[in-house]
C-alpha cells in the first residue's frame, strides 16, 4: 500500500433510498492516476456509490474524503469545484442546448477567462473531432456515441482530476465502446484519475488497474483486476 | 366596426397584451425551471406599483396602519419606478424561501405547492389592505414626463403630450402616451430576457436547469441558488409590470393584481406552458382579443379570453408554442 493519501476514499459509505438500502458499508481508495472499477449486476449500487461522491444523493452514514479531506457534507457545486467530474449514465446531455453550449457549461464553475474556456473547447474537439462537426447542432440530435462523447468532453471542461464514469458503454455499437475506452485511457495517461463503473466486466477489467465487485449493495470481493479478472466467483457471475 | 375604430382598438389590445405577456413571463419563468406555477406572482406585481408608489413619497390615504404616512425623501419617478421592481424581485425571492423551498426539500408534490402560493399571495394582499387601506392610488402627474425624460427632445414643447394622433385613418387613432411607454418597455423586457436567457452563462445555466436538474448539479450549478434568481427576475418583471398598468388605470387596490393572475395563466397556456415565445404570443391574442370585442358586448370582455383559451386548446392541446411533453416510460 501507499503511503501518500488517495485521491479519493470512501469510508463505510451506506446510501437507502427509503427504507430500501442501496449501499452497505462501501470502503474503497481510489488512488492518484489509477484507474478503478466498480463492477456489479443491475441495482448493486454502483451508480449510488458515484452519485453520492457527487453529491446529489446523500449518504445515510459514513465518510466521503477528496484528498483526506472530508466532504460528506458538501453541496454538489462543491465537490466540481474540487476537481471532481461525473459523466452520469444514460448520457444525460442537455438535449435542448447546442454542443457548444454544453461544453460552454461543462466549464460553469471555471472563473477564469472566456478566452482559456474557449481554448479547452477546441481541445476537446481535437479530441473528439466528430463534435466539432456538430458544434451548433442541438445536443438531442447526437447519436448514441456522440452524446457519450460529449459528456466525458463537458466533464473534463471542469479541468477535472479525478471522473467518475457511469457506465460509459451502455447502448453503444462495439467499435464506439472500443474508441470511447481508448479515450479513457488516453485521459489516464495524461494524469486523470478515474472511477469507473461499467456492466461490462471483461472490458472494465481490461482497462483498470484495480476493482470492486458490488453484490446488492455490499463489497463482496475487491482487489488488483487481473486477479478479479481471473477469480472464479468473478468469472462466473461477470464475465460468463 | 369602422376602420378607424379597429386600428384603435388594435392599439390598445397590443398596449394591454404586452402587459399581459411580460406579466406571463414571471409566471413562465418560474414554471420552466420548477414546473410549478406560482400562484404569488399576482401579488408581487400588485406590490411592485405599491413599493414604486411608496418611494415617490407621495402619502398615503386615510386607512390602514399607515394612514396618512409618507416617506422622508422622495425619487424621481424612475428611480421609483426601479426600486420598487428591485423590492418586487426580493419579495418574489423571499416567497421562495418560505412556500417553495421547505416544500422541494421534503420532496412535496406540486400540487402543494401551487396552494402553498397561493396561501401567501392571500397573506400579503391582507397585509397591504392592512397597512394602507383598500382605496384606489395614482402616480404623481409628472410620472410620464418623467419617465420620457431622454426623449423630450422629440416633443417641440419639451413637455410630453397626453396622447398621440396617428393619422392613418380619419379620424385619426388616438394612442395614450403611456401606452407607447407601456408597449416599449414590455418590448424592451422582452429583448433584454431573450438575451439573458440565451446570451448569457447565467441563462444557459437557467435553461440547463430547467432541462435537467440533476445533471445541472453534476456541472457543479447551483439549483437553488439559480432559482432564487429566476423568482428575483420573475418579480423584478412582474413589478415592473405592476408599476406600468398602475401609471396607465392607476392602483386600483390590494386586489389589483388578482384579475391579471388569472389572465395570466389562461396567457401561458394558450401560449404553451414554459414557452418564453408562447407567454408574449399568448398575452398578445389574448389583449387584441379583449380590445375587439364590440362595444356593445364590452361586459363580456373577461368571457373572451378565456372562449379563445377554450378553442385553441382543443386544437392545439400544448398551446399555440408549447412543447409536446412525451412521457417515456
Amino acid at each position: 500500500m501507499s503511503q501518500t493519501t488517495p485521491a479519493l476514499e470512501l469510508k463505510n459509505l451506506s446510501v437507502a433510498y427509503g427504507a430500501i438500502r442501496a449501499l452497505n458499508d462501501l470502503n474503497l481508495t481510489v488512488d492518484k492516476g489509477e484507474i478503478v472499477t466498480l463492477i456489479g449486476a443491475n441495482g448493486a449500487g454502483k451508480s449510488t456509490t458515484l452519485r453520492a461522491i457527487s453529491r446529489i444523493v446523500n449518504p445515510s452514514q459514513g465518510q466521503i474524503l477528496i484528498d483526506g479531506q472530508d466532504v460528506t457534507r458538501q453541496p454538489p457545486d462543491a465537490i466540481v469545484r474540487m476537481g471532481i467530474a461525473h459523466v452520469p449514465e444514460g448520457r444525460r446531455v442537455l438535449a435542448r442546448q447546442t454542443v457548444e453550449d454544453n461544453l460552454f457549461l461543462g466549464a460553469y464553475v471555471r472563473n477564469d477567462n472566456k478566452a482559456a474556456i474557449q481554448g479547452d473547447i477546441h481541445k476537446q474537439y481535437e479530441r473528439f473531432p466528430r463534435l466539432r462537426e456538430r458544434r451548433t447542432q442541438l445536443a438531442g440530435t447526437l447519436s448514441g456515441g456522440e452524446q457519450q462523447m460529449l459528456a466525458i468532453a463537458r466533464a473534463l471542461m471542469s479541468r477535472p482530476r479525478i471522473l467518475l464514469l457511469d457506465e460509459p458503454s451502455l447502448g453503444l455499437a462495439p467499435l464506439i465502446v472500443r474508441e470511447i475506452f481508448s479515450i479513457i485511457r488516453e485521459l489516464n495517461r495524461e494524469g486523470v484519475t478515474i472511477l469507473l463503473v461499467e456492466q461490462n466486466a471483461q472490458l472494465a477489467l481490461q482497462t483498470a488497474s484495480r476493482g470492486y465487485v458490488l453484490e446488492a449493495g455490499d463489497c463482496t470481493i475487491s482487489g488488483p483486476a487481473s486477479e478479479l479478472a481471473r477469480d472464479e466467483r468473478v468469472r462466473k457471475a461477470y464475465l460468463g | 366596426m369602422t376602420t378607424n375604430l379597429f386600428f384603435q382598438q388594435v392599439a390598445n389590445g397590443l398596449a394591454i397584451g404586452s402587459v399581459y405577456a411580460i406579466f406571463a413571463l414571471g409566471y413562465t419563468l418560474i414554471f420552466s425551471i420548477l414546473g410549478i406555477i406560482n400562484f404569488a406572482h399576482g401579488a408581487v406585481f400588485t406590490l411592485g406599483a405599491y413599493f414604486t408608489f411608496t418611494l415617490t413619497g407621495t402619502a398615503f390615504g386615510f386607512n390602514g396602519l399607515l394612514a396618512q404616512q409618507k416617506l422622508p425623501f422622495s425619487l424621481w419617478f424612475p428611480l421609483a419606478l426601479l426600486g420598487g421592481a428591485l423590492l418586487a424581485g426580493l419579495i418574489s425571492v423571499i416567497i421562495e424561501r418560505l412556500a417553495f423551498r421547505p416544500l422541494r426539500r421534503r420532496g412535496a408534490d406540486s400540487l402543494l405547492t401551487l396552494v402553498s402560493s397561493l396561501g401567501l399571495a392571500v397573506a400579503i394582499v391582507n397585509i397591504i389592505q392592512f397597512l394602507v387601506g383598500a382605496e384606489a392610488y395614482s402616480y404623481p402627474s409628472s410620472a410620464l414626463n418623467d419617465i420620457l425624460t431622454p426623449f423630450l427632445f422629440l416633443f417641440p414643447d419639451g413637455k410630453v403630450p397626453l396622447a398621440l394622433r396617428v393619422p392613418l385613418t380619419e379620424p385619426p387613432i388616438i394612442v395614450r402616451m403611456v401606452q407607447v411607454v407601456i408597449f416599449a418597455t414590455s418590448i424592451f423586457i422582452l429583448i433584454a430576457l431573450t438575451y439573458l436567457i440565451n446570451g448569457t452563462k447565467v441563462g444557459k445555466a437557467m435553461r440547463a436547469v430547467a432541462e435537467d436538474a440533476t445533471t445541472s448539479s453534476l456541472l457543479g450549478i447551483s439549483t437553488d441558488r439559480l432559482i432564487q434568481f429566476t423568482f428575483f427576475l420573475s418579480g423584478f418583471v412582474g413589478g415592473i409590470a405592476g408599476v406600468l398598468v398602475g401609471m396607465s388605470v392607476g392602483i386600483t387596490g390590494p386586489y389589483f393584481g388578482i384579475a391579471f393572475g388569472l389572465k395570466g395563466l389562461a396567457v401561458i397556456v394558450l401560449g404553451g406552458l414554459g414557452s418564453i415565445p408562447g407567454a408574449v404570443l399568448g398575452g398578445l391574442v389574448i389583449g387584441l382579443g379583449e380590445a375587439l370585442v364590440p362595444a356593445e358586448y364590452i361586459g363580456y370582455k373577461d368571457a373572451v379570453a378565456f372562449a379563445v383559451l377554450f378553442i385553441v386548446l382543443l386544437i392545439r392541446p400544448q398551446g399555440l408554442l408549447g412543447r409536446v411533453f412525451i412521457q417515456k416510460v
